[in-house]
């Protein structure tokens, strides 16, 4: 993607070039690198910030109790299938919603402006906002509900729903997201292939499925794994909705490495699954990025 | 004319995949999910305590009133939490554009080796994608030791860390499209690396940079992790005081909607102002790299 503009610099250019890359160098040497290099060093020691006593070497210990640890067990669970829930409704809502608003009239043009509302307010403040409307009493969800007979539900209290209900915010602030992005792939399709279908009396939904979803599968592709490795950072809706709760019923990994590094300092342990959870995630990206250049060569 | 015509149709022909009643019906309740919430967010926020805690719900407040601001403000530190959101959004998208805008330009049109170009622009894709929060606790623990707890500094630090691969790989883009003849020329009449950064193409590129610098401001603004972990008191942003309703105050829901207006408006403005640059800045940011 980068094409090079070869004309003869002069030495001062040359130096000026590194210069500018520079500053780049010194922030993410601050914010990235020597916190990285720094957890992983500390990820093989004992250390707990709040007790006066220096880090002991423990070898893999840390990583080992990791897999002992059914706190994390249940976290790398709950991550896991939060993640697949959520990457389906969001690509499956998103896709028909997409198709719905791909006309170029005016209606689809001021509808798609407010669908991009959810996905640019900050999440603590979209989790606030369904908190509020979720309340077991004082929620109006419960209130609509009783309207069709259903008895008041426990959103967020209950162990056995509020995974699903943060699974819903979550769909609700990204299906947009994913809306937004294949609509504008459906809108690159060329309309000679749609007229053609239509003149051969193609149906609607033959036209879906033969033509709009084979050249869009690159990039609805590319958003599902965007979407799915972004199901991995979750923690804001978290701390604002349940805190991890009720029991351990919505704890994900950011929220637990939170909880184990920042609330109980324990610096080595919670290192040691920062690590392993970079490692993972690392070797997904890279699946990815791989994926994704095929994908978009596909692309043109 | 008949062309523009034939083409609505087709597209309409998309749109109606599942019947014109099912489009309208599906489109309709998308829209009340979408915008049903800010009519009760902005409610809410004028509503009195006795409607605001009522059971059933008061859906069309019978009294108006400004008192949940004022109290937002007075008792929950609203106004200092509003001065520190601003500087910490325009400190980061000042620092983002002015270091990114610099990183890019460089990698475009200044004489580094070919080979650093395609290393960097990859490895910032890996950058934009791995979780902020493995490096949560050692940042912890670095920012305590420089003595930076609580402060603007270690978050517009953070913000720019995390916006620049955006910034960049936007950026590359916007001076890759700028016509390099200008460059050239500008180059033979003499003009430094700097001054033709500085005079010649960032001006071709202004709105591009005016655009990466809006979704900067947005994605800072909203910024939560950091700012919940670095600050304690005097540097904590709104979206830390907002959470901090439900974590210790248990449900006081009318200030607390009314600090939810003041979070979700400016970037509903900006966001009205920008349509397209934030949709293609976003799609951009998914799919390019």
């Amino acid at each position: 993607m980068l094409i090079s503009r070869s004309i003869s610099h002069d030495r001062a250019d040359k130096i000026y070039s590194w210069l500018f890359l520079l500053p780049v160098f010194v922030i993410l040497l601050i914010a990235a690198f020597i916190p990285l290099g720094y957890g992983f060093g500390l990820s093989f020691f004992k250390y707990k910030l709040n007790l006066q006593q220096s880090p002991l070497f423990v070898g893999l210990e840390n990583y080992i109790d990791l897999f002992r640890d059914e706190l994390f067990m249940q976290s790398l669970k709950n991550n896991i299938a939060f993640a697949l829930m959520s990457v389906a409704i969001e690509i499956v809502i998103g896709i028909i919603i997409a198709m719905l608003l791909s006309d170029d009239n005016s209606f689809s043009r001021i509808a798609t402006t407010f669908l991009l509302i959810p996905m640019i307010i900050a999440p603590v403040a979209s989790g606030t906002l369904w908190k509020m409307m979720l309340d077991r009493t004082y929620g109006i969800v419960n209130y609509l509900l009783s309207f069709v007979g259903l008895p008041a539900v426990s959103w967020l209290a209950d162990f056995r729903i509020a995974i699903y209900t943060i699974v819903f915010v979550d769909a609700w602030q990204f299906i947009p997201f994913v809306a937004i992005l294949v609509l504008s792939s459906i809108k690159s399709i060329p309309k000679s292939f749609l007229d053609a279908a239509r003149v051969d009396g193609a149906s609607p939904l033959k036209v879906f499925t033969r033509i709009v979803l084979p050249i869009t599968a690159p990039v609805i592709i590319i958003v599902a794994m965007v979407r799915f490795i972004d199901a991995f950072k979750v923690f804001d809706t978290i701390f604002v909705m349940t805190q991890g709760g009720p029991g351990n019923a919505t704890e994900m990994l950011p929220t637990y490495i939170y909880r184990q590094g920042i609330k109980f300092l324990k610096v080595g342990y919670s290192s040691a699954t920062a690590i392993l959870f970079i490692t993972v995630m690392s070797l997904i990206a890279w699946q990815f990025i791989r994926l994704r250049s095929k994908q978009l060569r596909r692309v043109g | 004319m008949k062309l523009i015509k034939q083409r609505t149709d087709s597209s309409n022909y998309l749109s109606n995949f599942l019947g014109f009643p099912t489009r309208v019906v599906i489109l309709i309740l998308a829209l009340i999910m979408v915008l049903f919430p800010f009519y009760w967010l902005i409610t809410n926020a004028f509503k009195v305590e006795q409607e605001y805690f009522a059971s059933p719900p008061v859906v069309f407040p019978t009294i108006i009133t400004f008192q949940n601001f004022i109290d937002a403000v007075v008792k929950y530190e609203m106004f200092k939490g509003l001065v520190n959101s601003v500087l910490i959004a325009v400190g980061t998208t000042v620092t983002t554009s002015l270091f990114g805008s610099m990183a890019a330009y460089s990698l475009i049109n200044g004489a580094l080796p070919k080979r650093i170009k395609g290393v960097l622009a990859s490895w910032f894709l890996v950058q934009k994608m791995y979780p902020a929060i493995v490096v949560a606790v050692p940042v912890f623990y670095i920012i305590r030791t420089l003595g930076l707890m609580d402060s603007i500094t270690a978050l517009v630090i953070m913000n720019t860390s995390f916006n620049l691969p955006l910034v960049i790989l936007l950026m590359i883009g916007f001076y890759q499209e700028a016509p390099y003849e200008v460059e050239e020329q500008s180059m033979l009449d003499g003009c430094s690396l700097v001054q033709r950064y500085l005079y010649v193409t960032t001006p071709m590129v202004k709105s591009g940079l005016i655009a990466t610098g809006m979704l900067t401001f947005v994605y800072s603004w909203n910024e939560f992790l950091y700012a919940v972990i670095l600050t304690v008191n005097k540097a904590k942003p709104l979206t830390v005081i907002i959470a901090g309703f439900i974590t210790d105050k248990g449900l006081i829901w009318g200030p607390m909607a009314a600090m939810g207006c003041v979070i979700v408006f400016p970037v509903l403005i900006i966001m009205w102002l920008m349509q397209r640059d934030f949709i293609s800045g976003i799609s951009a940011g998914a799919l390019k790299g």
